[in-house]
């Protein structure tokens, strides 16, 4: 190795018998301080704040977190601190967990779509040679599920499977091939019942529903959930402007992550169960289990393995964990689980199938005075987190833009099809491509530049959304300019040849759920953070985050080496073991990065005082007055007077050892009151804005995304590196899902693209170039100002395509995916009614300014002067959505508008004029129906 | 439909196919095995040699997460029979460090993001080190077609073909190759510069 | 997902490899040949049809070889593109197929011998259960055609691979071995309309190389395909057109992906040569024919309808861009 490294020296006989000492040997410092770097680093100040003597520009308003930053790591691009194992192959994943004396289990899954299961014998399993455990849906009848509130999951069927591929029973064997044989040898008594695949009928009476909420049921329907809502003052609709009206048909799609699921169960000889999971929610995991498996939680350790992808397909706990768990506990054994990939999609929890209905209005001063959706999505054989995204599906459409009036009706109905649930952009995706769609339509009919049109309706920062979302931060605007001047917009938009198009789209999405899902106790936080700091100097955090690539690792290490100003290889991040983690809720909803790295402030907050104030006994000087710098910690008006960092520490744990902090994070309290309030609600949030420019081949209807300017804002890039990973990456899966991904029913019901030859995900040719844009507004509430970035960008992608391929062709679509053949249809429908012989001769859409365009420019311009100031200031004065309606934001809006509505349920006569989905407002639950069942 | 009982006709999967030796240079080391005739290489790099780095992501040859380099082409071991490369040299993702010195590639993929969750991360990695084998200057359209049959869900690629070029670049030898990862600390104690950097308007 | 069990035999001769595959008919079992294995293996690995013998021809010499006329079946179809001096039209249609890194180990060979797929029949042992099997695998039970219900006479699986339509249009012949001794025939001639039949190949006889005519390098050609992404996918529609420049008579028109075997359009194009040519006009009724003379199904991943509306299109492409105008 090259020179520097120097050997320690002993304890040798340090001093001579005449008591000097030995001539050469100095007086190291206790060894121990870290870092590789020989040389201290001196203090970045290019990375610390205006506003604190650095010179980073501030770019909104100071921040609550900037008088700690240290200028270390935060807002460097940085590897990821787990990147050397993952580029050496030693990363372990699910199915690298390797015990010895393992077995390996398969499950037994439904051949059937719904059937009830009269009886199972086993007595030929049991008898083969080489198996080792049996379990059936007996052996665990407690049921489990993502959502206290709709537990309706088994490890196997209980008494009915709901989809094909649904569990039934598992086994265990000395190989894999015994396992499969063994599978063949169960006795099954089954009773086929009639199934439903089209999510229409699922609002209709059955015989049969999928399952039974007793009194709660909707009539006999297979409705899981219905939503309404109804806000603003619908009078403002009336006499529009401008409106779309669209109905849109999206296919459900899958995270197609590389990793299949795997897991492995080992039974330990004290009684513990020691599960290893690629897991994004693992607390949620080890609470399933010990509800079925009637264990008390500390007797389970759940192991984290490195999670090969997740985007939401690995946060809900899964029966084949449970089962593993079961195996295990008879056989005495390990047992690893790996799925073939046709399982995954089994076990699905992808994006809902969806029909969406978005009626949009403007009234004549280009102000958007409507937005009423209805969604109705297909929920698959169980529930897992519907109940949420029935939500989302319409409240997360109530931002950025300021609205009149809202109005929404969901329903989740079960099928027997494999479960959809939350993946990345959860809720959100659908609806927004249909809104934003919409948006453009409006546009054309006002002959305005739809990037106008936005600009000129944006909510301001610090602000209130129409059904009481607070928002924070906002970066919303200058996303919108910097696509606009980044993409070449007022050059290129409806300007484009045939077949070369350009559109835009927005996105908003929340940055971690304001309320947990589990609300027991009440008041626990949704994340905790350990940190601890021995004497070698070395920082520990003991985090539940859940890193499933995302970065919440690095995250987390880089917040705590900020606050401490130390290099980051001396922060050692332990987030795999439940045995060592505080409680974390996991990564889902966008929360791991805005909850955890505060909770990893606060504890380093903690630490930092204890050396700081070891510092102000060695030197005399308070610790306001006292710099961090890397591993030395100095007076700052001399910086000559100083100890080092392993000095202070030793200083600081005298008399007790180690330093141990612990630090919390719980969002606020915030939003409305009435029913499902909660849903969407969140500290901060994000906003988007793409710009996305295709080639449309106008013979074969194949549609090529070649350029996307991508803007996020994602408050502070605490690692501009990992930021753009996830801007990059949201673009090539939203492109799938607008492109070429969809889950094939046939017309028998089943799945007939299992695999990833069939389920198109974009190879690098179908990757457009995508310039990432990160826009900081620097969130009050965020860690250093940092809110989400990981499912957000997902959102505009989807209709900036769809509004690029109208700009192209003049086609406008509403059913997803635009796979050629869709394309190709719509062109030549267009193409026969202009009565064309070619489509070549389509013509391409042209705008003419009408003569609302100059008056939203100038309304555009005036409101960002407003949202400057809010921003700068953080003006956090009343800003409630319908100012721009010229309503007063000191009096409750009831107040001052008759007709002004917060309505959770319709009203009698409306519920005629339902959409598809309010269609599930036409039935009664058993209860008002008399049945107490 | 009616009564369905499941249970027979199954294809049988036992008794094992026979065994035979199987002697091959994985990673350097010469291993010899007694593998199933129909074992699939990648079941043996995962079951028997222990290179668990080969991941197995679709098993039917879409995602590309179980690469490795046979004989210098990269190869996929999901669809490769064991017993058709017998005698062959197989390089995996535990293969391309040079002891405690990582490849330029997988320094590459580490600093520029070019791996996310990590699990088409070794696939990705001995397909592109198979290209700059024999192609130290490729473009970017040479580096998509040499990475066309892997499968990333998390970074859109365009992170990995910016870590391939930085690779390249030093393939090239027109940048300083990366450091051991390994390296002890050179000087556990940080002498700092002089004077430790202040905040402007607190000089002394 | 884990491989059924066989045994793998290693011939390195053709006559060992002839006895081999002679020795397991005489005691009664089956088996399959194995080039590269990117096609066999995943049909295995979902226990479609497997057998309890395979073959592999890595080894023997006569498989390998290859030069700008003769292509030994297990030539990779990576050396297709990488190696010089090969038809630019089997370049261009090399490159086209799967992923580079199928690419690697899928051979010439087995891209000929592809077996049809239909998303009926290429899917694992527990699905296709689940649907009481198919024509084309039914476990012995006569279970009935699923693309088209009632009718279980004939499989309409799909044949989807690239080279065939290119060498065909080439003129290509195939050298086939079996027990019997050595054939020589059209390429054209090998596929024989039936999903589950495929080809004419005998029991215990396969492919060994595939010849280009020696006028093949006078003749100019393009390939279009049709897929939804331009890595990993099938073609949906493919058309390969060659000519000799400017000699009408020469035009070869064949298609892949429509049905169950790739075919020449020899009809369509005498009919127009009957006519005379006049330049876009012909062109766009001779596209026009090639569409009505094929009917593809609903087994592949884009509606049949869609995939026969672009033949038109497709093969309006090649001829434009072999500059038949």
């Amino acid at each position: 190795m090259s020179g520097g490294y120097r050997q320690q020296p002993g304890k040798s006989s340090a001093k001579r018998r005449d008591g000097k000492r030995v001539a050469g040997q100095q007086k190291f410092p206790p060894p121990g301080s870290g870092g590789s770097n020989p040389v201290m680093e001196p203090r970045d100040l290019n990375f610390i704040p205006e506003s604190v003597g650095g010179k980073e520009p501030q770019p909104a308003g100071s921040h609550i977190h900037d008088r700690i930053r240290t200028g270390t790591v935060v807002g460097k691009p940085l590897q990821l601190v787990d990147s050397n194992a993952k580029v050496t192959g030693q990363a372990w994943y699910g199915d690298d967990i390797r015990l010895t004396n393992e077995t390996i289990g398969k499950i037994l899954r439904s051949p059937h779509h719904y059937a009830k299961i009269i009886s199972i014998d086993t007595t030929r399993v049991e008898a083969l040679p080489g198996v080792i455990s049996v379990a059936t849906g007996q052996d665990a009848p407690n049921r489990f599920g993502v959502l206290p509130v709709t537990k309706d999951e088994h490890a196997m069927s209980v008494e009915k499977v709901r989809h094909m591929g649904d569990l039934v029973a598992c086994v265990c064997a000395e190989t894999e091939a015994i396992a499969i044989e063994a599978l063949a040898l169960f006795d099954i008594e089954w009773e086929i019942l009639e199934p439903v695949f089209d999510r229409k009928k699922g609002l209709e009476d059955v015989d049969e529903p999928i399952h039974w909420r007793g009194k709660y049921h909707l009539s006999r329907t297979n409705v899981q959930k219905r939503v309404f809502q109804e806000f603003g003052d619908r009078s403002l609709i009336e006499n529009p402007h401008a409106a779309s009206h669209g109905k849109w048909s999206m296919e459900g799609v899958h995270h197609g992550f590389t990793e299949p699921h795997a897991v492995v169960a080992h039974w330990d000889p004290n009684g513990r169960l020691q599960l290893y999971t690629p897991q994004q929610v693992p607390h949620y995991t080890h609470r399933a289990l010990s509800t079925v498996l009637e264990v008390p939680m500390h007797q389970i350790n759940v192991v984290r393995t490195f999670v090969g992808g997740g985007f939401g397909g690995k946060s809900d706990p899964f029966p084949h964990e449970m089962c593993a768990a079961i195996l295990s506990r008879k056989s005495g054994r390990p047992v690893r689980i790996t799925f073939d990939r046709e399982e995954v999609y089994w076990i699905n929890r992808g994006r809902h199938p969806s029909d969406i209905e978005v009626k949009m209005t403007a009234d004549d001063a280009g102000r958007i005075s409507g937005f009423d959706i209805d969604a109705l999505i297909d929920g698959g054989g169980f529930a897992s987190f519907g109940h949420v995204t029935s939500y989302y599906n319409g409240v997360l459409a109530t931002a950025p833009y300021e609205l009149g009036s809202f109005h929404y009706t969901g329903a989740r109905v079960w099928t027997n099809k494999p479960a959809s649930g939350a993946m990345r952009g959860h809720g959100a995706v659908n609806t927004r491509c249909a809104v934003e769609v919409g948006l453009d339509e409006m546009a054309e009919q006002m002959q305005v530049d739809p990037i106008d049109l936005r600009l000129a309706n944006l909510l301001p920062p610090h602000s209130r959304t129409i059904t009481g979302f607070r928002i924070t931060s906002n970066g919303m605007r200058e996303a919108l300019e910097k696509v606009r001047e980044g993409s070449d917009w007022d050059n290129k938009f409806r300007k484009l040849p045939l077949g070369k198009g350009i559109g835009v789209g927005c996105g908003f999405f929340i940055s971690g759920s304001g309320l947990p899902i589990h609300w027991d106790p009440n008041r626990f936080p949704h994340a905790t953070v350990h940190i601890q700091v021995d004497m070698d100097g070395g920082v520990t955090v003991h985090t539940g985050a859940a890193d499933i690539g995302q970065g919440s690792t690095t995250a987390v290490a880089q917040v705590v080496a900020e606050v401490l100003a130390l290099p980051i290889e001396m922060i050692h991040v332990r987030s795999h073991e439940s045995d060592t983690s505080p409680v974390d809720l996991g990564s889902y909803s966008s929360r791991v990065t805005f909850m955890n790295a505060n909770a990893a402030i606060r504890a380093a907050l903690e630490i930092r005082e204890q050396i700081l104030n070891a510092a102000w006994d060695m030197l005399g000087y308070h610790p306001n007055t006292l710099v961090l710098n890397d591993r030395r910690i100095y007076y700052k008006h001399d910086p000559s007077i100083g100890v080092s960092y392993l000095q202070a520490l030793h200083k600081a744990q005298e008399d007790k050892g180690a330093l141990i902090a612990s630090g919390a994070y719980r969002s606020p309290p915030m939003g409305g009151v009435h029913k499902g309030a909660a849903a969407g609600l969140a500290p901060a949030y994000s906003f988007s804005s793409y710009v996305a420019e295709v080639d449309v081949d106008v013979e074969l209807g194949l549609v090529k995304c070649t350029n996307v300017w991508a803007a996020h804002d994602c408050g502070k890039a605490l690692n501009p590196l990992a930021v753009k990973g996830q801007i990059i990456g949201s673009c090539h899966m939203g492109l799938g899902q607008v492109l070429s991904e969809k889950m094939v029913y046939g017309r028998t019901g089943h799945l007939q693209n299992a695999n990833l030859l069939e389920y198109k995900i974009p190879s690098i040719h179908e990757m457009p170039h995508v310039e990432p844009i990160i826009i900081e507004s620097c969130d009050p509430e965020g860690p250093f100002g940092a809110k989400e970035a990981g499912e957000g960008p997902l959102l505009p992608i989807l209709p900036a395509v769809v509004n690029a391929v109208y700009d192209a062709i003049g086609v406008r679509f509403r059913d997803l995916p635009l796979t050629p053949d869709v394309v190709f249809k719509g062109i030549e429908k267009k193409r026969k009614s202009l009565k064309l012989e070619d489509s070549l001769d389509l013509p391409s859409p042209r705008l003419e300014y009408g003569p609302m365009q100059e008056p939203l420019v100038l309304r555009a311009a005036e409101h960002k002067v407003r949202d400057k100031a809010r921003q700068r200031t953080e003006d956090t004065s009343h800003y409630v959505n319908g100012v721009l309606f010229g309503f007063d934001p000191n009096i409750p809006l009831e107040d001052q508008v008759d007709g002004w509505k917060m309505a959770t349920e319709p009203d009698p006569e409306q519920l005629a004029e339902l959409g598809l989905a309010g269609k599930a407002w036409l039935k009664k639950t058993q209860r008002e129906m008399g049945d107490d069942a | 439909m009616g009564e369905h009982v499941v249970g027979t006709e199954y294809v049988k999967m036992t008794p094992n196919a026979p065994k035979t030796i199987w002697q091959s240079k994985v990673n350097k080391k010469e291993v010899e095995l007694l593998i199933n005739s129909n074992a699939v290489l990648l079941d043996v790099l995962r079951d028997q040699v222990g290179t668990l780095g080969v991941k197995r992501g679709c098993d039917l040859g879409t995602c590309g997460c179980c690469t490795v380099m046979i004989d210098g082409e990269p190869r996929l071991s999901c669809l490769c029979l064991a017993g058709q490369v017998n005698g062959s040299d197989i390089i995996t993702v535990e293969g391309l460090a040079d002891g405690a010195h990582l490849a330029p590639i997988q320094a590459c993929f580490a600093k520029f993001g070019g791996s996310q969750c990590g699990f088409c991360t070794p696939g990705f990695l001995v397909a592109s080190q198979a290209l700059l084998d024999s192609n130290p200057s490729p473009s970017n359209e040479e580096i998509s077609e040499a990475i066309e049959g892997n499968l990333c869900r998390c970074t859109g690629y365009q992170q990995i073909v910016d870590s391939i070029q930085e690779a390249a670049k030093i393939h090239r030898g027109e940048i300083e190759p990366p450091k051991a990862a390994s390296d002890p600390h050179p000087d556990p104690h940080p002498s700092g510069p002089g004077e430790p950097s202040m905040p402007p308007g607190h000089a002394k | 997902m884990l491989m059924p069990p066989f045994t793998l035999h290693h011939p390195s001769s053709i006559q060992e490899a002839i006895s081999i595959a002679s020795n397991i008919i005489a005691d009664g079992e089956t088996f399959d040949w194995v080039a590269g294995g990117t096609d066999v293996l995943p049909n295995y690995k979902w226990r479609i049809n497997p057998k309890p013998h395979v073959i592999s021809l890595a080894n023997i010499p006569e498989a390998k070889q290859l030069s700008p006329y003769d292509i030994g079946c297990m030539t990779p179809l990576s050396q297709l593109t990488e190696v010089n001096g090969m038809h630019p039209l089997i370049v261009e249609a090399a490159g086209k197929i799967a992923s580079s890194l199928i690419r690697k180990s899928a051979t010439v060979g087995g891209n000929l011998c592809l077996d049809t797929r239909c998303f009926w029949y290429n899917q694992s042992e527990d699905w296709r259960r689940s649907i009481d099997w198919c024509h084309k695998a039914d476990c012995g039970t006569g279970a009935d055609c699923r693309v088209i219900p009632n009718q279980n006479t004939l499989c309409v699986a799909t044949y989807q691979g690239d080279l065939a339509p290119n060498f065909m249009a080439l003129g290509a012949t195939i050298t086939l071995i079996s027990p019997d001794g050595e054939r020589v025939i059209p390429l054209h001639d090998f596929y024989q309309l039936d999903g589950m039949k495929k080809n004419i190949l005998k029991q215990g006889e396969f492919l060994l190389k595939v010849t280009l005519p020696s006028n093949a390098f006078e003749l100019t050609g393009s390939y279009q395909k049709l897929r939804v992404r331009e890595s990993w996918d099938f073609p949906e529609a493919g058309i390969a057109i060659t000519w000799k420049k400017g000699d009408y008579k020469s035009l070869k028109i064949a298609s892949t992906a429509l049905e169950s075997i790739p075919k020449l359009h020899h009809e369509q194009v005498d009919s127009i040569n009957a006519e005379g040519w006049s330049k876009n006009e012909s062109i766009m009724e001779l596209a026009g024919l090639v569409r009505k003379s094929v009917k593809p199904v609903n087994n592949t991943s884009l509606p049949p309808n869609y995939r026969r509306s672009v033949v038109r299109v497709l093969t309006k492409r090649a001829l434009k861009n072999i500059g038949c105008e």
